[in-house]
């Protein structure tokens, strides 16, 4: 989030992040989806594009709105349904996206 | 002293986190555009001291835009700044071989984002 020393950056930020949280979470879920298709050997090549392309644009944005852990971890999602990533386990990238999701349901 | 940029982004938080950090912190003038196509035509009516153009778009992505950018001598001169989620240093190197200003990387700090840019445009 921005900076106590801007006020009115930061109320307007917090303006936007209830905006947009809608497609945030439709984001998250996308990947839930795929996490969840991937522990039943269901995961199809149309899911893990979409779970590619929510996470490199949750790494976009939550970090631009305070949440850099949040970046890290969609970034880890993104490097892993790209196949980029091809030493983290599913259990792994499933324990990522659990733990973005809770970080995006508590931000203040 | 005021500028006038043109945001080429499809993503609307993005967009507009960037429209509001450059008018907000820098009291700039700004103009978007949610599509590459959009972007050239905003280019060429607004003639903006520098656009700020993402790589990622469906249709036409950044760097297509950016040749068009360029073929048009209109608006051939006008300083392009990539941004882009891609981390990796190879995304990086190829997007800096296109010939533009600068890439600048998603997430992007809004206090500090026309700060960047003034310091690579030499502004």
């Amino acid at each position: 989030m921005a900076t106590p020393s801007n006020p009115a950056m930061a109320a307007a930020l917090a303006r936007l992040w209830t905006r947009f949280l809608p497609e945030i979470e439709n984001r998250v879920a996308i990947l839930e989806t795929a996490a969840a298709s991937l522990a039943a050997g269901s995961l199809t090549a149309e899911k893990k594009q979409a779970a590619h392309d929510a996470a490199h644009k949750l790494a976009g944005t939550l970090g631009t709105f305070g949440l850099h852990r949040g970046t890290e971890l969609a970034r880890h999602a993104e490097a892993f349904f790209a196949e980029e990533d091809r030493t983290a386990t599913a259990q792994q990238v499933t324990a990522g996206i659990a733990e973005l999701a809770l970080l995006i349901k508590t931000r203040k | 002293m005021s500028r006038r940029i043109l945001i080429i982004d499809d993503e609307d938080d993005i967009r507009m986190v960037a429209a509001l950090s450059l008018e907000t912190v820098a009291g700039w003038d700004v103009i978007v555009a949610n599509s590459g196509a959009q972007g050239l035509q905003r280019a060429a009516e607004h003639m903006p001291d520098a656009i700020l153009l993402d790589v990622m778009m469906p249709g036409m992505d950044g760097p297509t835009t950016f040749r068009e950018l360029r073929k048009n001598p209109k608006t051939a001169r006008i300083p392009v700044l990539l941004l882009t989620a891609k981390v990796q240093g190879a995304d990086q190197r190829r997007f800096a071989d296109l010939g533009v200003e600068a890439v600048l990387t998603k997430p992007f700090d809004p206090l500090t984002l026309s700060d960047q840019m003034s310091r690579i445009l030499g502004w």
